[in-house]
């Protein structure tokens, strides 16, 4: 494993407002190294989603510093997020958004299109090899508001490899399937981040899952506890 | 041929939603469609008027000006304003109409623009037959220049105006003197001006052009015939009459000639003033009306979109999320509007054309229009497009500049 730095939090702190000032996230400092397996794990609504948005360059309403591949991510434009979050970061929602009158296929082949590096033909091979590491490829040019929640969160992890992000990071990737389909997509991390230097970060829920990951990240009440 | 994942993705939202997609644009097509039509129909009547006016008044009329003499040439040569200059056509008896008209004429005929010079004398007279009587005027001219410049033949009613040269004191009167003296081809009317004494001449044909007035008082008659009657010699001109290669020149070579000569020389617009407020009006109120119909095409689109928007929000933060920046989600946005236009444009178009087309073919017969005036002009369906799409891209803007501020967090985390 490279001793470079994939990602690096130093001092994040974020408040909620609504409906009183409270801290969400008090003074989280971590780094993550290039090819690490990381799971993040807390009681709900400790802010482990909070800070994964933070983390994904989609929120950028935080005090303290956020570094990306070992540049700082803190303080760059939206447009300039947007485009490391194409190239750089595959992100997996809680609740796994497609896009509806896309097919499944169309879905997966979007962010590759966006960044553009690959022909239609080579984007949409590369989806359809993806969506067969997952097991949902006879989904492929079904309409993507007719899978049921397992099959989505599949085409949604599926979205998120398609650019062989730097970083993936996936927030509860695995809540809506079975064991079987849940140990798929574990051992797919596994080698993406061994055998390829991609850089894993999940939240989960799933003690099993999480025990088998290189590293565990404890939260409670806004603060890591362990990590 | 590679299209762009943006077009893809707004080709994709216009398909999802075809009915509303179509409603727009319907919306556009309709503006399209009447902007087309309503222009065709403006530049065609006004073209019609343009051409109508040219049946009676010449691209620009010379004549000898009254003018009261003033002192400025004396007053620089004498380097005294204190005297004064006392003339005042009132009393003072000066040669009237153009000294030297065949000279004049010579000098005209030299400019490169000229298409047509004929010298014309017109004077007040009164029409008798029998106890009925009734004032107007008379034009002596040369009829085959006068049917030159003007296509009497197209309004004669009965008799054949060449006769003006071969018979003797031929006239050729307008369908409101005949009318109102009961004349006919071949009767005989008396006609006496304020200098010269009563003439009976005969009437050798009869005309009508759109203009009442004009039919109600004006005649024609050899100017030889007319010089006779007011007396005068054969160098005596009242008018010349002057027609150009392209009478949009007009203005520009009435002032060469007004230099030229030093007679007044009156150009059609200035002669038509009317005409011309008339066009100004008709281009205001046809003005207003396009713009009421492309606003309300514009909030057709302007409408969906905002829709679209408020249904997709979730999906703009996805696509936000995984990468799309601010602009991307404008050019997905914009795109579906300008679709919108092209669409609802090029459907516009073709309709606008057939609703011309056919509306161009309707008889309506008064006097001598006997179909609308509707005009083929390729530059309105150029103007009609280029409207079209700056309404779609103005009604397109604002929701797409709303969509690019959407919020990821914000919309994902519910
Ligand atoms: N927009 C918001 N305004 C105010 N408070 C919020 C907002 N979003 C989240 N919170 C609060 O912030 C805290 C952290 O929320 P977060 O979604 O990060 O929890 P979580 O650890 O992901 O929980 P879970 O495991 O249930 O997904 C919760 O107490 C939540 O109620
Ligand atoms: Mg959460």
């Amino acid at each position: 494993m490279d001793n470079i730095l994939a990602l690096k939090a130093s001092g994040i702190n974020k408040d909620f407002h609504d409906p009183v000032t409270f801290p969400v996230l008090k003074n989280i400092s971590f780094e993550v190294k290039k090819g690490e397996f990381i799971s993040i794990v807390g009681k709900s609504g400790c802010g482990k989603s909070t800070l994964l948005y933070i983390l994904s360059t989609m929120d950028t309403d935080y005090q303290g510093e956020l570094f990306i591949n070992e540049k700082k991510a803190t303080g760059l434009s939206l447009n300039e997020l947007a485009a490391i979050r194409n190239a750089s970061i595959g992100f997996v929602f809680q609740f796994h958004y497609l896009l509806p009158d896309f097919t499944c296929l169309k879905n997966v082949m979007i962010p590759a299109l966006r960044l553009g590096k690959l022909s239609y033909k080579e984007v949409e091979d590369k989806a359809y090899e993806k969506l067969k590491m997952l097991g949902v490829e006879d989904q492929a040019l079904k309409r993507a508001d007719k899978l049921s929640g397992g099959q989505q969160q599949r085409i949604a992890i599926a979205r998120a490899l398609i650019n062989d992000p730097a970083i993936i990071m996936g927030d509860e990737p695995t809540g809506n399937l079975d064991s079987k389909n849940s140990k798929i997509v574990f051992d797919m991390f596994q080698e993406l981040a061994h055998n390829f230097g991609q850089t894993i970060i999940t939240v989960t829920h799933d003690e099993d899952f999480a025990h088998k990951s290189d590293r565990i990240i404890e939260m409670s009440d806004g603060a890591i506890i362990k990590g | 041929m590679k299209i762009s994942v943006n077009t893809e993705i707004a080709l994709t939202y216009l398909s999802a939603r075809k009915k509303q997609t179509i409603i727009a644009a319907m919306g556009v097509m309709f503006g399209i469609s009447m902007f087309i039509f309503m222009q065709s129909l403006m530049k065609g009547t006004n073209d019609y008027f343009e051409k109508q006016s040219f049946n009676t008044t010449p691209h620009i009329r010379l004549y000898s000006e009254n003018k009261v003499a003033d002192n400025h040439i004396m007053v620089t040569f004498l380097k005294d304003p204190s005297y004064k200059l006392l003339t005042n056509p009132k009393q003072l008896i000066q040669t009237q109409g153009i000294i030297n008209p065949y000279g004049v004429i010579h000098e005209i005929v030299k400019n490169p623009q000229v298409y047509a010079v004929t010298p014309q004398v017109t004077a007040n007279v009164i029409y008798t037959s029998g106890s009925v009587q009734l004032t107007g005027n008379i034009a002596g001219v040369s009829i085959i220049e006068e049917d030159r410049m003007f296509d009497m033949q197209s309004n004669m009613l009965n008799g054949d105006f060449h006769d003006l040269d071969r018979v003797n004191n031929g006239i050729l009167i307008g369908k409101g003197i005949a009318d109102k003296l009961s004349l006919h081809t071949g009767d005989n009317i008396t006609v006496t001006s304020g200098t010269g004494s009563p003439t009976i001449m005969k009437v050798i044909g009869i005309y009508a052009t759109t203009v009442k007035q004009i039919d109600e008082t004006k005649s024609y008659a050899n100017i030889i015939q007319v010089q006779n009657l007011l007396g005068k010699d054969r160098s005596y001109v009242t008018d010349i009459k002057i027609n150009l290669r392209d009478y949009n020149n007009a203005p520009q070579v009435a002032r060469e000639i007004e230099t030229l000569t030093g007679y007044k020389a009156e150009d059609w617009v200035q002669a038509n003033e009317q005409l011309k407020a008339a066009f100004k009006i008709r281009a205001v109120i046809l003005n207003s009306v396009i713009g009421v119909i492309l606003l309300v095409a514009g909030f057709g689109i302007y409408n969906i979109l905002n829709m679209t928007i408020y249904e997709k929000i979730k999906e703009i933060a996805i696509l936000k999320a995984i990468g799309f920046s601010g602009r991307s989600v404008i050019s997905i946005f914009l795109q579906q509007a300008v679709y919108i236009g092209l669409m609802g444009g090029f459907v516009g178009i073709v309709i606008g054309f057939s609703i011309t087309y056919m509306v161009s073919r309707i008889y309506i017969g008064a006097g001598t229009l006997k179909y609308l005036p509707m005009s083929f002009y390729v530059p309105h369906y150029i103007e009609a497009v280029c409207f079209g799409v700056l309404t779609t891209l103005a009604a397109g803007y604002f929701p797409a500049k709303k969509a690019s501020r959407v919020d990821p967090v914000k919309i994902i985390r519910g």
